[in-house]
């Protein structure tokens, strides 16, 4: 068995999971219009964080979560020659360094923490997240290391809005995932971490199982969605196949749901071609923003949250039914005993990946 | 126990594949590196002219080992061959072209979309139909032991035969090395010190 737990979120809902998971079930979201952000200057809707450090505020976001996962765990597996740290991102510190813009920062974090193995990063553009929590998986299960701490965080920068923007792929309002008038994303920035391990002593709480996860690509496209939903079909396909799981045993999917218009129709094609309509799903987008590299592990995160809190989460900005296909969106928040939960992502590259959680 | 059954390396100045050095860089020639060796290949595919470097290495290498061992083009189903991929640098050649269109001139989604180190991953997938496990990792320099462990993995866990490589592009300075790993073949055992002796000091 791998546990998974320890989850940590770091984003303009708070610093600590159960705050951000709180303030969740309040409503809120971390999307506000920000004055002056975007491209010629122009008022966007960003899931901004208030107070970040100054001077490198990714290298501090990740010292910050660590330092919180540590007070979940047995502190000392840090330093042990069986743990290596997975760090997801796609821009690492590139507000701070174009040319070098993780391995300073990896540097500080093995120092400061005193870590054995090289961390690795990894950097698959959306799906990088989920990724990361398999490989983490992948590594404990093979039996190279006993412990994977996989940390996801992305944050907003003129390099990456400008980009967005200058692929009209930005909404004018708070997206809206799966929603009939989704125009586009909202980016955010959020550092979330967790645990992923071959010890269930480990863990301060208990912790959930983490199952078998795969991913696949689209061939299709690099910056487009398959019409079809092919990469999405075969890696959840995959995944349910190698842990016998059927579509009756899921609970609830954290679907991808950037809110644009071809990503959000792609997922609906390709739930309903696994059969998984009828399952309750959500994208947490409208929380927290597309946060990219941080998405697969925050939106993990969160979802853990809901089991141990027996509640489904409301997909945030969903008012009608967007897609060709129906999906069961959750909207409203309700209480329900979970305990198989499905997470996917998909993104830029052709990427599609996807990973399955239960309550033990 | 899996094989290494083919590698090439690329530099700004030649191209080896299995060690044998296939073609040097004419500095004489209006075309970049890349365009000339795209040329020596028998295929026709004009996205490539708008593929990065990062992308453009990968497209040529991996098109260099069909060649060499076309087990790769043709022995394995549509999802068995794993992509696995690092570099140290990310996507910093493309990165650094996209901050100069926004910073000079206005933005150009045409380079945006590369700014990302797996966008290659895409592009090979797209033009080989691969529709397997993917992962790009950066790292601070060439790692034989994570290769050779993050391969195993994949080919333990449904993967039949790995496509790997290290793919370093940074101030139009190529460091590039592929190599195809399998459950059977000819080639060299495919631990960290054979793939570290393959590497060199790339």
């Amino acid at each position: 068995m791998i546990y998974i737990g320890a989850e940590e979120i770091i984003s303009p809902l708070g610093d600590r999971a159960e705050q951000n998971f709180q303030a969740m079930l309040d409503n809120q979201s971390g999307i506000s219009l920000v004055a002056e952000a975007g491209l010629n200057k122009l008022p966007v809707n960003l899931s901004k964080i208030a107070d970040l450090d100054f001077q490198n505020p990714f290298e501090s976001l990740l010292e910050q979560i660590l330092i919180s996962l540590l007070k979940k765990i047995d502190a000392d597996i840090i330093r042990s020659d069986r743990t290596i740290l997975l760090i997801s991102s796609t821009k690492g510190a590139i507000e701070n360094d174009i040319s070098d813009q993780f391995g300073k920062s990896v540097r500080f974090l093995t120092d400061r923490f005193l870590l054995v193995n090289q961390p690795v990063v990894i950097s698959n553009a959306c799906i990088s997240g989920v990724v990361a929590i398999n490989a983490g998986a992948n590594f404990v299960r093979a039996g190279l290391y006993d412990h994977a701490i996989v940390i996801g965080c992305d944050l907003i920068s003129e390099f990456v809005l400008t980009g967005f923007q200058s692929l009209f792929a930005v909404s004018e309002k708070p997206c809206q995932p799966f929603d009939s008038e989704r125009n586009g994303i909202t980016l955010g920035e959020a550092c979330s971490a967790v645990l992923v391990s071959n010890s269930r002593s480990v863990f301060r709480d208990m912790p959930l199982g983490l199952l078998k996860g795969t991913s696949a690509n689209d061939a299709n496209h690099i910056s487009g969605p398959s019409r079809t939903g092919e990469g999405l079909f075969r890696t959840v396909r995959k995944t349910m196949q190698v842990n016998g799981i059927s579509d009756q045993d899921i609970d609830f999917i954290s679907a991808h749901g950037t809110a644009t218009v071809y990503n959000d129709e792609m997922e609906s094609i390709a739930f309903d071609r696994l059969n998984l309509t009828h399952v309750p799903l959500n994208s947490l987008k409208g929380y927290f923003g597309h946060t990219l590299g941080a998405a697969g592990v925050i939106e993990t995160a969160v979802s853990m949250q809901m089991i141990r809190n027996n509640v489904l989460l409301k997909s945030l900005g969903f008012k009608q039914k967007g897609t060709s296909v129906a999906l069961n969106i959750i909207e409203e928040n309700i209480p329900a005993e979970v305990k198989t939960i499905l997470k996917t992502a998909s993104g830029f590259g052709g990427g599609n990946a996807s990973l399955i959680i239960q309550k033990l | 126990m899996s094989f290494i059954t083919s590698y090439c390396h690329l530099t700004n100045e030649s191209c080896l594949v299995n060690g044998q050095h296939i073609a040097g860089r004419d500095s004489e020639s209006t075309d970049s590196w890349l365009k000339q060796l795209y040329k020596k290949q028998e295929i026709v595919y004009p996205k490539f002219y708008k593929m990065d470097m990062l992308s453009q290495t990968g497209f040529i290498l991996t098109e260099l080992l069909k060649k060499a061992n076309p087990k790769l083009a043709n022995a394995y189903q549509d999802d068995e061959i794993a992509l696995l991929f690092a570099n140290r640098f990310s996507s910093v050649d493309s990165d650094v072209r996209f901050q100069r269109s926004y910073q000079q001139t206005s933005p150009s989604p045409a380079l945006f979309v590369y700014t990302l180190p797996n966008i290659v991953l895409g592009e090979l997938a797209i033009y080989n139909k691969w529709y397997g496990e993917n992962m790009f990792a950066v790292l601070p320099k060439f790692a034989a032991d994570f290769y050779v462990s993050y391969a195993e993995i994949l080919l333990s866990a449904g993967s039949e035969a790995s496509l790997c490589g290290w793919l370093d592009i940074a101030d139009e300075q190529i460091h590039a090395f592929l190599f195809f790993v399998e459950k059977e073949g000819e080639g060299l055992a495919f631990n960290s010190e054979n793939l570290q002796k393959l590497a060199g000091t790339i």
